[in-house]
């Protein structure tokens, strides 16, 4: 239940939708699955007094166009991802990251666009501030942090918790951004800025249209785990994403990018520990080392009960995991090579 | 003097809803989700009410087929829009199958989750008429029981898939 009464707008482009923020400013949201926007309204976190819903306009299916690129339009649902035979033939980790979002339920709901554009996520911070916490924290606009009371004003610790980002940008994908100026192409991973506060590197009135994963290239694996408590209907502890090339002489690695999600307050790529593979031969010794430099170079939040050494530690050995699976795969050894989901 | 005829507040609209088959037109402000629509202005209190922010599931409901949440879908975004919920699963007095399940199985305790648990097994029998148990577990995955520790729901799913479970409370 929402306590307050806000205007609702649903306009029939993503255009009109753009111009609608643009003229709204600040006081405006833009509302896709809801299942973040609509909780955090509920207990406050944001109050727009205008929400635009997309509900009105209906995603186009994903499409290979002719240079092998998939597009993706951004509202697309998270369900519709992990079933699509093409998102599962073209870029399965895509298709593992959706599946691996929440519940069923959420997942119908849910659109890639809006889950690349979640809120951080703080214990403190999402919960309603009528009762322990009266005071408004930073991130609320006041004068106060709750986990971390010495943090300067500046300073959010909250966690970004996408699950299919990691992914994305381990593929090395794109987002196509609609607003005000037409329409621009970025890489996923400069869709964040790296600050709690602002999470997101969005203008006034711009709004995610679509994804675009570039054709995997010749002998590409990947690899993709999503550590949590359960393993299902919750937020990860840390998210895993590797995307590898090998050389011809399927050993040696050419390229990778390694990301890490749910630690920090955007995905974090692993620049270092990227590098000291890019040339070496992954044999088990190789990997398992190469897992113990990802965990290493990582610095991650203590989050939702989680300790830094404790989130290190399972980063070190499901890493050395991840990297196994795609050297595998790249291989053309990997057991689940069309998108299969390991539960 | 002439009354001055009532309006409604500028942000409230008519929606029509068809829920179970039967169309409703109720006026609806933009902040009203879809589960305090049905319950309090329908008046169908079978969709539960439960955490509000998308951890239990108590409150699904199929929106064009779809299992969704509607403590956490705005009941103004679904105007024109199919919905089923709990008490459309029933024939008059004849339980569906899988509702007659859900008995043999003992598969109910409090109850307050078996609506939500309903209807996602209802949407995925309809998709996948013979799922294998992983697959139960995971379409089950978004929503929580705090009874029955969920074998007898997954048991009560393969009986009414008639998957060779055979009735324990007959």
């Amino acid at each position: 239940m929402i306590l307050y009464d806000f205007d609702l707008e649903r306009p029939n482009t993503l255009e009109e939708a753009s111009a609608l923020l643009r003229d709204k400013g600040a006081d405006a949201r833009v509302l896709a699955g809801g299942t973040d926007l609509l909780p955090n309204m509920r207990v406050e976190v944001v109050r727009p007094a205008t929400v635009v819903s997309l509900g009105a306009i209906t995603p186009r299916d994903p499409v290979r166009e002719t240079d092998g690129t998939v597009r993706i339009d951004a509202l697309t649902r998270l369900a519709t991802l992990e079933g699509s035979d093409l998102i599962r033939a073209a870029c399965p980790m895509l298709a593992e990251a959706a599946h691996r979002v929440a519940g069923n339920q959420i997942r119908q709901m849910g659109t890639l666009g809006g889950n690349l554009c979640q809120e951080t996520r703080c214990l403190y911070y999402n919960q309603k501030h009528d009762y322990q916490f009266k005071a408004p924290c930073y991130k609320r606009g006041g004068e106060v942090c709750y986990p971390y009371p010495n943090n300067d004003r500046d300073t959010c610790w909250s966690v970004y918790m996408s699950d299919t980002a990691p992914a994305l940008i381990a593929l090395g994908a794109e987002v196509e951004i609609v607003g005000p100026g037409g329409t621009r192409r970025q890489p996923v991973e400069q869709l964040f800025t790296g600050s709690g506060l602002t999470p997101h590197a969005l203008g006034a009135g711009e709004i995610l249209s679509a994804v675009l994963v570039p054709p995997a290239e010749p002998r590409f694996g990947w690899g993709y785990h999503k550590s949590s408590r359960r393993g299902g209907l919750e937020f990860g502890m840390a998210v895993m994403a590797v995307g590898l090339t090998l050389d011809g002489d399927g050993a040696t690695c050419r390229g990778a990018r390694m990301v890490i999600g749910a630690v920090r307050e955007k995905p974090i790529r692993l620049t270092a520990t990227e590098q000291a593979m890019t040339g070496a031969k992954l044999d088990e010794a190789k990997i398992a080392e190469l897992a113990a430099a990802a965990a290493k170079e990582i610095n991650p939040l203590p989050h939702h009960g989680f300790t830094k050494s404790y989130i290190r530690d399972n980063i070190k050995i499901h890493m050395r995991r991840v990297l196994s699976e795609a050297t595998a795969r790249a291989r053309g050894t990997g057991t689940a090579e069309n998108g299969g989901h390991h539960d | 003097m002439t009354e001055t005829p009532k309006r409604p507040k500028s942000n409230s609209r008519l929606i029509a809803l068809c829920v179970n088959g039967e169309w409703h037109e109720v006026t609806v402000k933009p902040r009203h989700m879809l589960v305090e629509v049905l319950r309090e202005m329908i008046g169908l209190t079978g969709t539960k009410d439960g955490c509000e922010q998308g951890t239990c599931g108590a409150c699904t409901v199929l929106l064009d087929e779809r299992p969704v949440l509607s403590c956490m879908t705005l009941a103004a975004d679904c105007d024109g829009r199919q919905l089923r919920t709990v008490e459309g699963l029933a024939e008059g007095e004849k339980l569906s199958v899988l509702q007659q399940a859900f008995l043999d199985q003992g598969a109910v305790q409090c109850g307050f989750c078996t609506p939500g648990m309903l209807l996602s097994a209802t949407a995925l029998l309809e998709r996948t008429p013979k799922p294998t148990t992983d697959e139960i577990k995971k379409a089950l995955e978004g929503n929580l029981c705090r009874c029955t520790g969920y074998n007898a729901i997954v048991a009560a799913v393969l009986q009414a898939s008639d998957q060779g479970v055979t009735p324990l409370m007959k």
